[in-house]
């Protein structure tokens, strides 16, 4: 009897899964089947399987719109904007986990409060301080636009990556730092040759959360960059809608070419992001 | 015999000084690891935080000059505004009003339906990878390919899904359920929109909140359900009894960061309707993004207003942290 209904929960388990992996992952099938498609088949096909296989499409796509600029663009201001979080935030939730110092408690609660301040309440005031500098506008080059692009994102990821990377730093014995200090160590050795080498987790899931956000902006981005020279994936794709007929391939190949890097990143940190996320959000 | 101390304390005081405002500096120099997240958070941060706090209690287009270091507004572009800012989407001004309290309902329906969805959804899917043993990894990484490809492209996907033509008015067509379709477009019919919307921000947020829940019940021990069963337990009780309280922290972080990105969000409607049709998906960041960047600019409104914005978005926070705590300790 017990078997019997622990073999049909298994069953029904299996049968929920299935059912939402296809809600899941269809959308992501149709735009692969899409961008291989002609236009007609993509309006007038149900179908996920292509009658032709157009790769020419996607390869059109990449030459004729230029997109090989406009990935090499995103690809900098995410990388730029990764690294300055791992390092900045991952230095600061050290400090805050592992050292003391006047006002420790203080600060750190201060950066949280950030997390509530809507993104969007410090959108104009941003332009302003930017235009202030002379990071954006018509004189402004574009490595001061893009340093102007990417402080903000640094600076709105702050409050969470610091709460993750704090708790992982506490959650390791306090043993490694009291060792090492003994053995005649520095605060800065200890950060960065002990606990950062064994911070993959939560690296990766900072690294992970941050690539995905930053790949995908659109808003922010939009508003600072002026010269369509330096659009990110996301701007250029918006721009295939001013095309007076919507070519849906073309849309889709193009949403192809921005979603791939983001899977295969994924795929490669996916073990760590999932350790490093839970262990932040469930230690909460 | 006190005069000894006093002896040797007074032929350097200098030195002394020094040498202990060094171990003053020593003692927190971890203050150093903090310091570059501290002048980025000052600058970009702080300073535009009360920017906006000065900003909305002015009336500026944008043009000429406003400064809050030291304060300048030049009329007639820039005025003095008072609480006027305020008064005037809360209740004053009748068509401003009304689209605000309008924005704000869309929000709290959205924060209310995405957010009992998402743990609708999310929690049998986690019970679910709990159970299956084999094929779990698989399974879990189908399930948060959403997370991943959020974002312009995928929303270009649930547009068609949704158009007039599309595949959820041909899905249903087959399916023999003719009388659900909506003719004019799932984005575009008013009685749909937002429901719309609706769907793809739970289809975005199912994958984190299952990862979590998953994560939630592998620590739950097998012993609490093996001694269940043998009380002669249902499974609805253990769901009802073991599992369910147990797993209200992690319930508690997926409520709270799911309130908050629904209420903070306008991304996805800016991309999808941009409000449409008809303000019938409007929501309040987006009002917010209108009235700084849109056609008429009222840079002093969309402070006020996202001010507003934060008022009601830091309350629930603490709402649910106050839950959290009375729940997780007796």
């Amino acid at each position: 009897m017990d078997k019997a209904r622990s073999a049909i929960a298994i069953v029904l388990s299996y049968i929920v899964l299935t059912a939402y992996a296809v809600l899941s992952v269809y959308p992501f099938l149709w735009m692969v089947s899409s961008a291989l498609k002609s236009n007609q088949e993509v309006l007038g096909s149900r179908s996920l399987i292509p009658q032709e296989v157009r790769f020419d499409i996607i390869v059109n796509t990449w030459n004729q719109l230029d997109f090989f600029r406009y990935f090499v663009n995103s690809v900098l201001v995410s990388v730029l904007v990764v690294s300055g979080i791992i390092l900045v935030y991952s230095m600061a939730g050290f400090g805050f986990a592992r050292t003391k110092f006047v006002g420790n408690r203080v600060l750190f609660i201060c950066f949280l409060g950030l997390l509530f301040v809507p993104g969007v309440t410090v959108l104009v005031p941003l332009v302003q301080l930017l235009r202030a500098l002379g990071l954006i506008g018509r004189d402004a080059g574009q490595g001061a636009t893009y340093f102007g692009l990417i402080m903000p994102i640094v600076n709105g990821a702050g409050p969470f990556s610091i709460f993750l990377f704090k708790n992982y730093f506490a959650s390791l014995p306090s043993e490694l730092h009291d060792a090492a200090r003994v053995d005649g160590a520095s605060q800065w050795g200890v950060y960065w040759r002990i606990y950062m080498p064994l911070s993959t987790p939560v690296i990766a899931t900072v690294g992970i959360l941050n690539f995905i956000g930053t790949w995908n902006a659109f808003i922010w981005p939009s508003i600072v960059l002026n010269n369509p020279d330096w659009f990110t994936l996301p701007l250029k794709l918006k721009d295939l809608d001013l095309q007076i007929v919507i070519q849906w391939n073309v849309r889709m190949a193009g949403s192809l070419i921005m979603v791939i890097p983001v899977i295969v990143v994924f795929l490669f940190l996916q073990r760590y992001y999932i350790r490093g996320l839970t262990a932040g959000a469930v230690k909460a | 015999m006190t005069q000894v101390p006093i002896a040797a304390k007074s032929p350097k005081p200098v030195a002394r000084r020094r040498s202990s405002l060094l171990r003053a500096l020593k003692a927190n120099s971890g203050f150093l690891f903090v310091l570059p997240a501290l002048i980025i958070f000052v600058v970009f941060g702080l300073y535009t935080v009360i920017y906006s706090i000065v900003l909305s209690f002015f009336r500026w287009n944008g043009f000429g000059k406003f400064s809050i270091l030291p304060l300048a507004c030049e009329p007639p572009a820039c005025q003095f505004a008072g609480l006027d800012n305020f008064a005037y989407f809360l209740y004053k001004e009748p068509t401003m009003s009304r689209f605000f309290w309008q924005a704000l309902q869309h929000n709290i329906i959205m924060a209310i339906f995405v957010t009992a969805g998402t743990v609708l959804v999310a929690l049998p899917l986690a019970i679910s990878l709990n159970r299956a043993a084999r094929g779990q990894s698989m399974y879990r990484l189908l399930i948060m390919l959403p997370m991943v490809t959020a974002g312009i492209a995928v929303y270009y996907v649930w547009m068609f899904i949704y158009e007039p033509d599309g595949l959820l008015n041909s899905a249903l067509g087959a399916a023999g359920l003719n009388f659900l379709q909506a003719k004019q477009g799932w984005l575009g019919q008013a009685d749909r929109a937002l429901i719309s919307l609706m769907i793809v921000m739970i289809w975005a947020a199912v994958p984190i909140a299952t990862i979590l829940y998953l994560a939630g019940l592998q620590t739950i021990e097998k012993e609490l359900y093996e001694a269940a069963v043998i009380d002669g337990a249902s499974v609805w009780q253990q769901l009802w009894r073991i599992t369910w309280p147990l797993l209200l922290p992690v319930t508690v972080v997926v409520i709270i960061t799911s309130i908050n990105s629904v209420l903070q969000g306008y991304e996805m409607v800016y991309l999808m309707t941009y409000g449409g049709p008809a303000a019938h998906t409007e929501v309040v960041g987006l009002q917010i993004f209108k009235y700084g960047f849109g056609d008429q600019r009222q840079l002093g409104m969309a402070s006020a207003m996202s001010w507003a914005l934060f008022v009601l978005v830091f309350a629930v926070a603490l709402v649910n942290l106050r839950l959290l705590r009375t729940r997780t300790e007796p």
